[in-house]
């Protein structure tokens, strides 16, 4: 019996994330519908149901069960920092901005509905997830809601993805460009919605403020590990392999990582990051601890 | 309902909000680092000759039902911010692509389409946090606050301004109507409606308020279309994508008068179900008059 139970808590995670992705999959198809006008729904659904890897769900769903919490009571959440992550991205693509063509493999959205539209389809975005967290989130004391809504607005704007990728617009081509500023552009531009989608998910599953505020530091250093494995895998991976185009940072002369570190200190880099993260979650119960290991592992050893 | 407003002084009333509203509307943007995402943000809501008429609505609801002020400033506020980023995006080059707005270079004009975009997918998030974070708990209930941010959000959302932008580009001569509710009735409607649930309004009175709003937004447009064509700067000034826009271009002034007259019976229709609220009722009375006959002139006056 006892070893049937060990068996048990050796965690399944590639089990975990398919049957995470799917649910998340579900109440994301669940919430955009298509209304009326059709064209601007349907340039929300082809981005936000473009299967991404639904990490940020991931990691809401995951802080709130970590909590003690239920699913339940972070879905609208998870779903809504997906619809952010989608929002950004339909944005930043865009001519203006990074002017790209292509994304997880497909045409972006300004290719496929026009400019106009990908610019109203991300502004809906980004209004409805406010109002899916704020009417749809169950079981949850209004108090908790109304914190989360006010991270999740932090993270956005100009203390998150905007500051991010102002600087990040402002770099490009610029050879002076530091480690401070490099900084910067990743923590606001990636490193903020992984914080916000982990405090989310902390403060709608009941956490203590003390919970709250180990998540958050567990979250900031994997939100910083993302990007330096972004960066890693831009210069070591093909644009198939990648579902995007790949190099592109060299090309457009972006400052990365492994530019900056040279690729060994940026992969050493990647490692402490990584062990700095899960030293966050060394109080909580191990086993319930287990998918916000497994999520660090694998933005760690991602291969895409 | 014309010797009611004619006793309540609307201009001064509205001005001493406008300053109010513009000193903590200053204060919501300093400038930090990056600077030039701030500096855009703040170019578009600090405009000078702002008239602020959504922050100006949602205080006068509020007071309607004896809300205290304070309850309704920060989304007086956060409502001036979100539709600085409407307008902000409406104007890009990929959209309605006007080079100006208020007599002053538009957003992306000064500062890039780049930073436009951005200056905008910011504003609607600070609106959000700082209702969250400036207002008084102890004046408004966190499941007010909630209905209040989803009412914003889907006011300017995909079935609000956001689908009334969208078939002003892209639909026929005869979206004018929705087009004319969505991209001018939405924020009245939604300021309005504000306004009314940090005072704790039944839903009865929010739906009162919102055909009232809804009806002086789409009043002020109609009613501005019609004073631009009689003094002639019409559409040989509009910008491309503006044509099918105005009610003026669609159905002629005559019938726009004509809709501009049954907006103002309606609007005040809806009022005299407040009546029981007696003179707090009198600035919402007055802002039917001020859209319809523009008796003053509100704004930086120097």
């Amino acid at each position: 019996a006892s070893e049937e139970k060990m068996h048990q808590e050796i965690f399944n995670f590639k089990g975990y994330m398919i049957e995470k992705a799917n649910t998340v999959n579900k109440a994301l198809d669940d919430a955009v519908t298509l209304k009326n006008p059709p064209m601007i729904h349907e340039a929300m659904r082809y981005s936000l149901l473009a299967g991404g890897k639904r990490v940020r769900p991931m990691l809401c769903i995951a802080a709130c069960e970590l909590v003690g919490g239920d699913i339940s009571n972070a879905m609208p959440a998870a779903c809504a920092v997906e619809m952010i992550h989608t929002m950004s991205l339909i944005h930043d693509d865009l001519p203006c901005m990074d002017n790209d063509d292509l994304r997880r493999g497909k045409p972006t959205n300004h290719k496929v509905f026009g400019e106009d539209v990908a610019v109203l389809a991300g502004d809906s975005l980004l209004a409805f997830a406010f109002e899916y967290v704020a009417t749809s989130t169950t079981g949850v004391a209004p108090a908790r809601i109304l914190a989360a809504v006010g991270e999740l607005a932090k993270s956005i704007g100009t203390e998150g993805l905007v500051a991010g990728q102002v600087v990040d617009l402002s770099s490009t081509g610029k050879t002076n460009v530091g480690l401070d500023q490099l900084e910067f552009i990743h923590i606001h531009k990636t490193a903020a919605l992984l914080e916000a989608s982990v405090v989310l998910g902390a403060i709608l599953g009941g956490g203590s403020e003390e919970e709250i505020e180990k998540l958050r530091r567990f979250a900031r250093c994997i939100g910083l590990l993302f990007q330096v494995v972004d960066d890693i895998l831009d210069v070591t991976k093909s644009s198939e392999e990648l579902g995007k185009t790949a190099g592109k940072d060299l090309v457009t002369d972006k400052v990365t990582y492994p530019k900056l570190l040279g690729l060994d200190k940026a992969r050493e880099f990647a490692e402490k990051l990584n062990s700095d993260a899960k030293a966050q979650l060394s109080e909580f119960d191990p086993n319930k601890a287990a998918p916000l290991i497994a999520l660090a592992d694998y933005i760690a050893y991602r291969e895409n | 309902g014309l010797t009611m407003t004619t006793q309540f002084d609307l201009k001064s009333y509205w001005a001493t909000l406008i300053k109010e509203i513009n000193q903590k509307l200053d204060e919501a943007i300093p400038v930090k680092y990056p600077q030039q995402i701030y500096e855009a943000m703040r170019y578009s809501v600090l405009a000078k000759g702002a008239k602020r008429s959504p922050p100006v609505m949602c205080v006068a609801a509020c007071e309607l039902f004896g809300g205290n002020r304070l309850a309704a400033f920060p989304t007086a506020c956060a409502l001036e911010m979100v539709h600085a980023a409407s307008l902000i995006h409406d104007d890009l080059p990929c959209m309605d692509d006007d080079p100006s707005r208020r007599g002053q270079p538009s957003n992306h004009t000064v500062y890039g389409v780049d930073m436009a975009i951005l200056a905008g997918d910011a504003l609607f998030p600070l609106g959000f946090r700082h209702i969250v974070s400036h207002t008084p708990t102890e004046l408004v209930p966190e499941t007010q606050l909630l209905r209040v941010i989803a009412e914003i959000a889907r006011a300017v959302g995909s079935t609000g301004m956001a689908a009334g932008q969208f078939l002003d580009l892209e639909g026929g001569p005869n979206a004018v109507d929705f087009v004319q509710e969505k991209k001018f009735g939405e924020m009245a409607e939604c300021s309005a409606v504000c306004g009314g649930l940090l005072a704790g309004a039944s839903d009865d009175e929010i739906d009162g308020l919102r055909r009232y709003g809804r009806a002086v937004g789409v009043l002020y447009q109609v009613v501005d279309d019609i004073l631009k064509a009689k003094k002639g700067t019409g559409d040989e000034n509009e910008s491309k994508g503006k044509k099918g826009k105005s009610y003026v271009a669609v159905y002629g002034v005559e019938k726009a008068i004509e809709v501009a007259e049954d907006l103002r019976a309606k609007a005040k229709k809806e009022l005299d179900g407040f009546k029981k609220y007696g003179d707090n009722v009198f600035p919402l009375y007055s802002f039917v008059d001020y859209a319809a006959d523009r008796g003053f002139s509100i704004g930086e006056q120097v």
